[in-house]
């Protein structure tokens, strides 16, 4: 069972899921029996808003590291997100096509992006950030978006 | 005699927009309702400010309990419908704003105070789909 930190930054409570990695953007890499399943933090779709839609590279695509895995358009920006790590992408959620409020509903579960074969998952898992780390980037990030408002 | 049963006349239709200031599709919401209440259905739609339910005004209140209502949220918090929920109307019909964009992905809605070309034609799609619902519930058909 997936364990999350938690902190509350103004009105908003954000949680990083523990058991995988991050890259700079919040996109999260999880592997799985050699592959790694990516997505998108909970803090990356509070702060994105409602997702109108999301384009996924298909199956078969090859990404290089911070390649353009995925791009999303929400009520408020378009974001375009960049490969936590170097392979192919073997699997795309179905769901991204039709429903991709799930990226909003469930960040780290059913809201999943891709599955990705990794050529050097030990190298880009070296260049990311752990959860720690990446809660610590993201809490500071929540802070200054919280004095804006 | 004539033999002719008197006709039954038209239900009016509430439709209670997002009342969300300062937000893009807060502001389709609201552009759709105008449209309805205005232009599309005037004589069968009958346009119901979300700010005078939240502040209790009585003949707001009357007007949501006595019509079926048709809302139009502008975000996931749908207070809209929840607002006409609690003030004992029933909801026919509950459009979300980002629902309809999907559909009309060509109608990229921007600005606020005032929308943009496109942000103007899906508060019409929005209306005109809202209308063809106005339609069978004035008439007397259910829509889910």
């Amino acid at each position: 069972m997936t364990e999350f930190l938690k902190t509350t930054v103004d009105k908003f409570t954000f949680r990083v899921a523990t058991d995988r990695y991050y890259n700079d953007q919040g996109v999260w890499a999880l592997e799985e029996a050699g592959r790694v399943r990516i997505g998108l933090s909970d803090f990356v779709q509070q702060r994105s808003g409602d997702v109108a839609f999301a384009e996924i590279k298909p199956a078969g695509t090859v990404l290089a590291f911070g390649d353009e895995a995925a791009a999303i358009e929400t009520i408020k920006v378009n974001i375009i997100f960049g490969s936590p790590a170097t392979g192919k992408v073997v699997e795309v959620n179905p769901a991204m096509h039709d429903a991709p409020e799930a990226i909003n509903q469930d960040p780290y579960g059913e809201g999943w992006l891709a599955v990705i074969e990794p050529s050097d998952w030990a190298a880009d898992r070296a260049r990311l950030l752990d959860p720690q780390a990446y809660f610590v980037r993201m809490r500071a990030e929540a802070e200054e978006e919280a004095k804006k408002l | 005699m004539s033999g002719h049963g008197q006709s039954k006349p038209p239900q009016r239709v509430v439709i209670v927009p997002c009342s969300g200031i300062g937000k893009t599709y807060g502001t389709v919401s609201r552009e759709a309702a105008y449209d309805l209440t205005e232009d599309l259905r005037p004589e069968t739609a009958q346009l119901v400010p979300l700010s005078l339910l939240v502040l209790g005004n009585e003949a707001a209140r009357e007007a949501v309990a006595a019509g079926p209502a048709i809302t139009i949220d502008g975000c996931k918090l749908a207070c809209a419908t929840k607002m006409v929920k609690e003030n004992g109307g029933k909801v026919a019909r509950d459009f979300a704003v980002l629902d309809v964009y999907r559909r009309y992905r060509q109608f990229k809605p921007q600005g606020i105070a005032e929308l943009n070309e496109e942000g103007g034609r899906l508060a019409r799609a929005l209306a005109e789909e809202a209308a063809r619902v106005v339609d069978d519930l004035s008439t007397g058909g259910q829509h889910g």
